[in-house]
């Protein structure tokens, strides 16, 4: 079994078919990018997999485990981690405790220890904080520890997302237009980011990505979606030579 | 005078204990209740009846008072925690006047609308003050913890907690139990200070007046909270004593201050700073920031 099995999903709000019959399979070192023009529902197949809210029809397999209708959190605590399109990060918190935040749930002291100062909650206070600042310097975030993220531009705060992400664990990660609003520098930058997360970590990965060069680039898979349905699955190769594909993105050839 | 001053002072250090309960609510969690004061009547109630009416030693009794006012609040939690954020407030106003009218009818155990007296004085000016201290300092470590940083996650943007395995629900049942749990004890002292307890005290409005001390002093910032507790807690009793002419606009002046706190620092008059950043280890660490910075800056020229 792959490590995410998302298998014939269908999501509609009210009479607006998000997704219908999206179907992937990722292992880890893979990376998926999905494509395809605005309200084709990428970002309901992120939400659906992630379980903000779960899929009208079809399942997701997480690992072997069915996680279809589960609670989000616990998603993400089984090895799910995902950044957000408009980037969503805590406010009144600094960079290193937006981090903290992934890291918490995993933290182990009591509520005791939540209101005193005890051994204990030290140790894991600083447990905590090695792990996050590793992840913030695996995304070169390591000189803005105390800073707040409002104060800085787009594409740190996107490296920031991605370091929370990690801080989860995640044995998937979901990466919702990382590239949006950053500059050329900065999407070679995080390109290079993402492959070296894809052969360091053991990772799969998901890239909703409207920059093509990006996701053309780096993408094992494409998946490319239009008005909530799959036209077409393949290497970049494949895909970008496929006539329904050029369709959707170019329009149709006068006769 | 002496002695009125010293009366001042104790029942604004119960506020402060108060308010420090609505700062994790309110401040840190993003929950507005309007029925917190009910837990301060649970408090001194329950804490009141056992010692006078079953002999029960004060600690013992502030303890069970605690307690209960936990288990009561935990029953009021469980539906919610899983509101919406808006509806926390009316659930809230709802339990908090049916615990009013509920002290209101059992006539026989409370003394009804004209109050429950005979309590021993037992909280003197060193109580309240040692007291007073030991919330705040419970409530700081609180807000440093990994609880207080879900909190404030939390607060900041619901789904992006979850998303990174943050249990929602728990978090803000957590925030609203050690919140009860401070509100109860303010009430426990209040009791034993003023002998006398009578549910009009434990209105809506007095939830209503401690939300507001956060606001003023500001809401992501504890110590603006007990700054807000402090002075709005002070200003009608400065005004009453010293300023004698000015008695009668007392609502005025203080109407007109939050007015003017909230349209011209929304985020309250100490923003989000904590007076804990003077402390010696975070100079240190500014200033080796800004060194770094300026070298930075130096090197790029």
């Amino acid at each position: 079994m792959a490590l995410l099995e998302v298998k014939n999903i269908y999501k509609s709000f009210g009479g607006v078919k998000a997704i219908q019959d999206f179907s992937l399979e990722a292992n880890t070192g893979e990376i998926h990018g999905i494509i395809g023009p605005n309200g084709a529902g990428k970002t309901t197949i992120f939400n659906v997999i992630s379980g903000v809210y779960p899929a009208d029809e079809g399942s997701v397999h997480l690992d072997g485990q069915d996680v279809t209708k589960m609670e989000q959190y616990k998603i993400t605590r089984l090895g799910m981690g995902r950044t957000f399109q408009n980037i969503r990060l805590f406010k009144g918190l600094t960079v290193l405790e937006n981090v903290l935040c992934a890291f918490d749930p995993q933290s182990h002291y009591s509520l005791l220890g939540g209101l005193l100062p005890l051994p204990n909650r030290f140790k894991e206070e600083k447990r905590g904080r090695e792990i996050c600042e590793h992840h913030l310097e695996t995304v070169g975030l390591q000189d803005y520890l105390d800073e707040k993220p409002e104060n800085l531009s787009y594409g740190i705060q996107r490296r920031l997302e991605i370091a929370r992400a990690l801080t989860c664990n995640p044995k998937v990660l979901l990466l919702d237009e990382p590239a949006a609003g950053l500059n050329p520098t900065e999407v070679g930058e995080l390109t290079e980011l993402i492959q070296m997360l894809s052969s360091t970590m053991d990772l799969a990965i998901l890239l909703i990505e409207h920059r093509l060069e990006l996701v053309m680039s780096i993408s094992h898979t494409i998946h490319v979606q239009n008005f909530g349905k799959t036209i077409a699955v393949g290497t970049p190769a494949e895909v970008q030579h496929n006539p329904e594909v050029i369709e959707a993105y170019l329009g149709k050839e006068d006769e | 005078m002496a002695a009125l001053i010293q009366s001042i002072v104790i029942q604004i250090l119960i506020t402060v204990i108060a308010v420090a309960g609505i700062y994790v609510l309110t401040g840190l969690t993003g929950m507005f209740s309007l029925g917190s004061a009910a837990f301060m009547a649970i408090g001194s109630y329950a804490s009141g009846l056992l010692v006078v009416r079953l002999g029960l030693p004060v600690p013992v009794a502030f303890v069970l008072a605690i307690a209960l006012s936990v288990l009561i609040g935990f029953i009021v939690g469980l539906p919610t925690v899983r509101l919406r954020r808006d509806y926390i407030s009316l659930v809230t106003l709802g339990f908090g006047e049916a615990i009013i009218a509920l002290l209101n009818s059992a006539t026989t155990l409370t003394g009804g609308a004209n109050g429950f007296a005979g309590i021993p004085r037992v909280v003197t000016l060193p109580v309240a003050i040692v007291s007073a201290v030991v919330v705040v300092a419970l409530v700081a470590w609180f807000k440093t913890s990994k609880y207080g940083r879900q909190c404030i996650a939390v607060k900041g943007d619901e789904l992006a907690a979850k998303a990174m395995g943050v249990n929602v629900p728990r978090v803000k049942m957590i925030a609203f139990l050690v919140s009860v749990a401070i509100t109860s004890f303010a009430g426990c002292l209040y009791a034993f200070y003023i002998t006398f307890v009578d549910p009009s005290t434990f209105g809506w409005k007095q939830s209503a007046e401690w939300v507001i001390m956060v606001f003023f002093g500001g809401a992501n910032s504890l110590t603006g909270s007990i700054f807000g507790a402090l002075f709005l807690g002070a200003l009608p009793e400065v005004l009453r004593s010293l300023l004698t002419g000015l008695e009668q606009y007392r609502t005025i002046i203080y109407a007109v201050l939050v007015l003017l706190i909230i349209n011209f620092k929304p985020s309250g008059v100490f923003g989000e700073w904590e007076i804990t950043q003077l402390s010696p280890k975070n100079l240190a660490k500014r200033r080796a920031r800004k060194a770094a910075a300026k070298s930075k800056k130096g090197g790029a020229q």
